[in-house]
């Protein structure tokens, strides 16, 4: 135990003399944060259509203003040929083009249906899907608005709707991107950083040799482990609260549930991600080989296989279980569940219990695996 | 086996292709000063880490302090001390926080902690910089450092590894005199050395060579066990007097020392009369002769030949090692290459020069010697025109430094301790990488290739990934690509640290021969055996020149009253050092940390 807190002690001061790496270690998440926070938002603002309108006519101008009067569309050119159509997708000018056939307003009149061409560029299908269902929305309305308008001129009563899905939107009513990716940073930044600086902490003391002083002592290897443990996961702590801060007051993300568990089930994250590092540590002896390994083992499963941005329950079933290898997974499942669904313990003890069992396993076997031997 | 503090039965370790140490069985009595002396690779550290239980070994057994060391290594723990290569502290915790934090380890007990820590800090005079940072200390004061941590608790046996390389002479003698008192009656000490004037220091030696132990005798036993005698002379062409010795197979080896050379022969007080006349015959002037006692060094390169009669390998390296023949010729060898004439260089308030006044001969090969810190680097900076002095004028190659740097820049070379290569480059691609930095191409490249391959023994060999070489091949080369543009002046810093005697004595072989040439060279090194081979030496302590002359010279200058043959040799250049600094220091009334 006073071995530990020897540990400990000499950790603080090498950290508190160290203030460029210290600073690294908290700025950077929050730099992350922001640039992930801002950069990764799936809201369509405004679809971009080319409108090549071969009829020109009162209702085709009307039908062409339905769709820039929904506040979805900007029209950002008037084209007269397919080659133009092409060549602003193409471009990336367009997202989508509308091609009014030449008889559109005297069918309209006449009552006989029209189609009109709707090209969409599919090449970012996410895009592409909201693209086309604004457009067929905005068909719909403005079918429903002529048939109206021939039954008033029959002097008919308009239709009404048979049935209207009244929507209410659970745990993000402003269906604003930013309140899922929010909460899932955290669970990238947090298996980002503190990982990378455990491993550090240790390869260092390997490539300096100091660490050779300390397997002659009558250290325990599960003493040393620790005393490498605790500091960098108060550090990451501190990382928990910053991010948490900046996620509250600049992204106004919700808090639904108890902060205190949220915290709770943090400081276990925070000691499997350093643990994680310590583990990776037991592998390697050179800064180089650890930073590339903390990099490829952490940051990217987490990002691809926790359910950050790639929704977990539509990967294929083996890659469904591949997940399980990354605590990011548990983690991201219960930031959000608390923050955004308001959960507590009786929804989210699977994935808790899954993450304490992860962290215990991450932190023997690194006891166990560091050996007090240089070969 | 209760006598011993450490046995070993066959003692070995491989790692994928080497065997890096093989069948070692070596005997430590309790309380001995027990010394394991090899060049790099030896299998040194190797053997040492084995035997503190951080590393397992693949055969053989070990007993230490009691505890076998495969089956139970963490019985070890607390009582042994080790103290690794190199530093290995903590560079951001003070002297004080240091030895708290091993204290703690091994959990001293408070009472005991401030005696021992006191003492120890008085011991070693770092009392006053107790809450300064580790790296922020001279390297003789790390080492002090990491001495008192391991003595903060009483191990048993305390092992170190190289303690002092890159310490000056002072510190070393410091270093040895806390041990000296500091360990309780029956603590074992077990050193690891590359360094042979370290080895005098043990009560018994063992020499190491490619994993076997050659020899394991006490210091005098070792010496007296070599039947042949050394003789040393000196003469009007050194050089000259060495091929003839070389090329009459009637004499054994032959080596030069600064201003003379070494020869062995059987017997010496026979043997005398017959060189001086052979000599005579030859047609030269011998100023001196006369016989000096073997060195360690003498003992280890004979033993390593011994060993490798049979196999081809050793006796044939020096045939392989061609000559390096400038092609650019310098003429003129009786002017100045180098003249400082009250050369000052100030940082701020710190005089780190102080009107620094000497000239260097062409061709003539010069050291330049001193504690850390002293501003040897400093000198030599602003002679490679890397710093501006404060005030004073120097002239290298006749280019004034302060204005003419880049006249300065293309006309030297420099190889530093650690040899500047890329380890993962072959050989012959470092030679190119340095070759294009001096803007060399074509049938120059071409030709000086195979010039700098041919020197360091390497022809045929040019694609060997250099980390493959050993340190003898490694400086050659480091040497080769240095002198590529065929520089002038050639500045070597500490050239032959960790390098084996017989490679360090063949790369001695190639500084005088680039002397001859005209070629200049400044040696700085804290090692006094390699100042035994320069023309002329000069001492920098505190930024002023407290001695210059050839080392002979200075020595019989120094120990005046006791000039007689045999009593000037009686003095090492080490001691020259010491007793210089502390004249100086009396002088100053001040003492040296």
């Amino acid at each position: 135990m006073k071995r530990i807190l020897a540990m400990l002690r000499k950790e603080a001061i090498e950290i508190s003399r160290d203030p460029y790496s210290l600073g690294i270690a908290l700025i950077l998440p929050l730099i992350i944060l922001m640039l992930f926070g801002y950069a990764l938002n799936f809201d369509l603002k405004s679809v971009q259509i080319a409108v090549w309108d071969m009829d020109n006519s009162a209702e085709s101008r009307e039908y062409v203003s339905s769709f820039v009067t929904s506040g979805y569309f900007t029209v950002i050119a008037e084209v007269d040929s397919y080659q133009e159509i092409y060549s602003l997708m193409d471009r990336d000018k367009a997202d989508t083009a509308l091609v009014i056939p030449p008889d559109f307003s005297t069918n309209l009149v006449k009552g006989l249906p029209v189609g009109v061409q709707t090209i969409v560029d599919g090449s970012f299908p996410p895009t592409a899907k909201v693209a086309i269902n604004y457009t067929k929305a905005i068909n719909e309305m403005f079918s429903a608005k002529r048939i109206n308008h021939i039954l008033n001129l029959r002097g008919m009563p308009e239709l009404k709707e048979a049935v209207t899905a009244e929507l209410q939107v659970w745990a993000n009513p402003s269906l604003e991107s930013k309140n899922f990716i929010v909460p899932g940073l955290f669970g990238v930044i947090l298996m980002a950083f503190p990982p990378l600086l455990s491993v550090l902490a240790v390869v260092k003391e390997k490539e300096r040799g100091s660490i050779q002083q300390v397997m002659v002592s009558p250290i325990k290897p599960y003493e040393f482990i620790l005393g490498k443990l605790l500091p960098y996961s108060v550090i990451a702590f501190v990382e928990v609260l910053l991010i948490l801060v900046v996620g509250i007051l600049w992204f106004h993300i919700p808090v639904k549930g108890s902060i205190t568990l949220f915290l709770g089930l943090s400081v276990i994250y925070v000691l499997c991600t350093v643990g994680i590092g310590l583990l990776a540590s037991t592998v390697t002896n050179s800064q180089v080989v650890a930073m590339l390994l903390a990099l490829v083992i952490t940051v990217m499963p987490s990002m691809l296989f926790s359910g950050f941005v790639y929704p977990i329950f539509n990967m294929p079933q083996l890659f469904q279980y591949y997940t399980y290898l990354f605590p990011a997974r548990f983690y991201i499942a219960i930031s959000r569940g608390i923050l955004l669904q308001g959960n507590g313990i009786e929804y989210l003890w699977p994935d808790i219990l899954w993450l304490v069992s992860y962290t215990a396993a991450v932190i023997i076997l690194a006891a166990v695996r560091f050996k007090k031997k240089v070969a | 086996m209760e006598n011993y503090a450490i046995s070993t039965q066959g003692l070995t370790k491989r790692f994928k292709k080497l065997t890096a140490v093989d069948g070692v069985d070596i005997r430590v009595k309790k309380g001995e000063i027990f010394g394991l002396v090899g060049p790099d690779g030896a299998g040194k550290t190797t053997t040492i880490q084995m035997l503190c239980g951080i590393m397992t070994p693949s055969a053989g057994s070990a007993n230490v302090a009691g505890v076998d060391i495969i089956k139970a290594p963490d019985a070890l723990g607390g009582r042994i001390g080790y103290m690794s290569e190199g530093f290995s502290l903590y560079g951001s915790l003070s002297i004080g926080e240091n030895i708290d934090f091993f204290s703690d380890l091994y959990q001293v007990g408070k009472a005991e902690r401030l005696e021992r820590k006191e003492k120890l800090l008085k011991f070693s005079r770092l009392t006053k910089f107790v809450n300064r940072y580790a790296e922020r200390l001279s390297g003789g004061m790390k080492k002090k450092l990491a001495l008192s941590c391991t003595l903060m608790y009483s191990p048993e046996i305390l092992f170190m590894d190289e303690p002092t390389t890159g310490v000056d002479p002072v510190s070393r003698r410091e270093f040895w005199n806390i041990i000296h008192d500091f360990i309780s009656e029956g603590v074992t000490v077990f050193v690891c050395t590359p360094y042979m004037d370290e080895a005098e220091r043990c009560d018994r030696v063992a020499l190491m060579y490619q994993g076997h132990i050659l020899k394991c005798d006490t210091p005098q036993h070792l010496k007296s066990s070599l039947n042949n005698n050394l003789l040393a002379v000196r003469t009007n062409a050194l050089r000259q007097t060495v091929e003839i010795f070389r090329q009459n197979s009637n004499y054994g080896q032959v080596e030069i020392f600064g201003e003379e050379l070494h020869l062995t022969v059987e017997n010496a007080a026979k043997e005398k009369k017959q060189v001086l006349s052979f000599l005579q015959t030859k047609g030269i002037q011998v100023y001196d002769i006369r016989e000096i006692i073997p060195s360690l060094e003498d003992i280890f390169v004979t033993s390593i030949n011994e060993e490798s009669k049979d196999s081809d390998g050793l006796n044939n390296q020096r045939k392989e090692i061609g000559t390096y023949n400038y092609t650019l010729s310098i003429n003129d060898t009786n002017t100045n290459s180098v003249e400082v004439k009250d050369l000052s260089k100030r940082f701020g308030d710190f005089i780190a020069v102080n009107n620094v006044s000497f000239k260097v001969r062409k061709g003539e090969i010069f050291g330049f010697l001193g504690p850390n810190g002293s501003g040897k680097s400093t000198t030599i900076k602003m002679l490679c025109g890397l710093h501006k002095p404060t005030s004073g004028n120097a002239y290298v190659t006749g280019y004034n430094i302060a204005d003419r740097a880049r006249e300065v820049k293309s006309r030297i070379g420099y190889m530093s301790q650690k040899f500047s290569l890329y380890n993962d480059l072959t050989a012959e691609e470092n030679i190119d990488f340095y070759a294009g930095i001096y803007g060399l191409t074509g049938a120059v490249l071409k030709e000086r290739k195979s010039w700098v391959l041919e020197m360091a023994g390497l022809t045929g060999q040019g694609n060997v990934i250099t980390s493959d070489l050993s340190g003898g091949w490694k400086q050659r080369l480091a040497l080769g690509c240095s002198i590529l543009h065929q520089p002038e002046i050639l500045f070597l810093d500490e050239p032959t640290s960790g390098v084996d005697p017989i490679a360090r004595r063949q790369f001695w072989d190639l500084i005088y021969q680039l002397s001859d040439q005209g070629v200049t060279v400044f040696v700085t090194t804290h090692y006094m055996d390699e100042a035994e081979h320069c023309h002329r030496i000069a001492i920098i302590y505190y930024g002023n020149m407290i001695a210059l002359g050839s080392p002979a010279q200075l020595k019989s200058e120094h120990f005046a009253g006791d000039i007689s043959e045999v009593g000037t040799a009686q003095f090492s250049m080490e001691d020259l050092f010491i007793s210089l600094i502390e004249a100086e220091d009396l002088k100053e009334s001040r003492s040296y940390l």
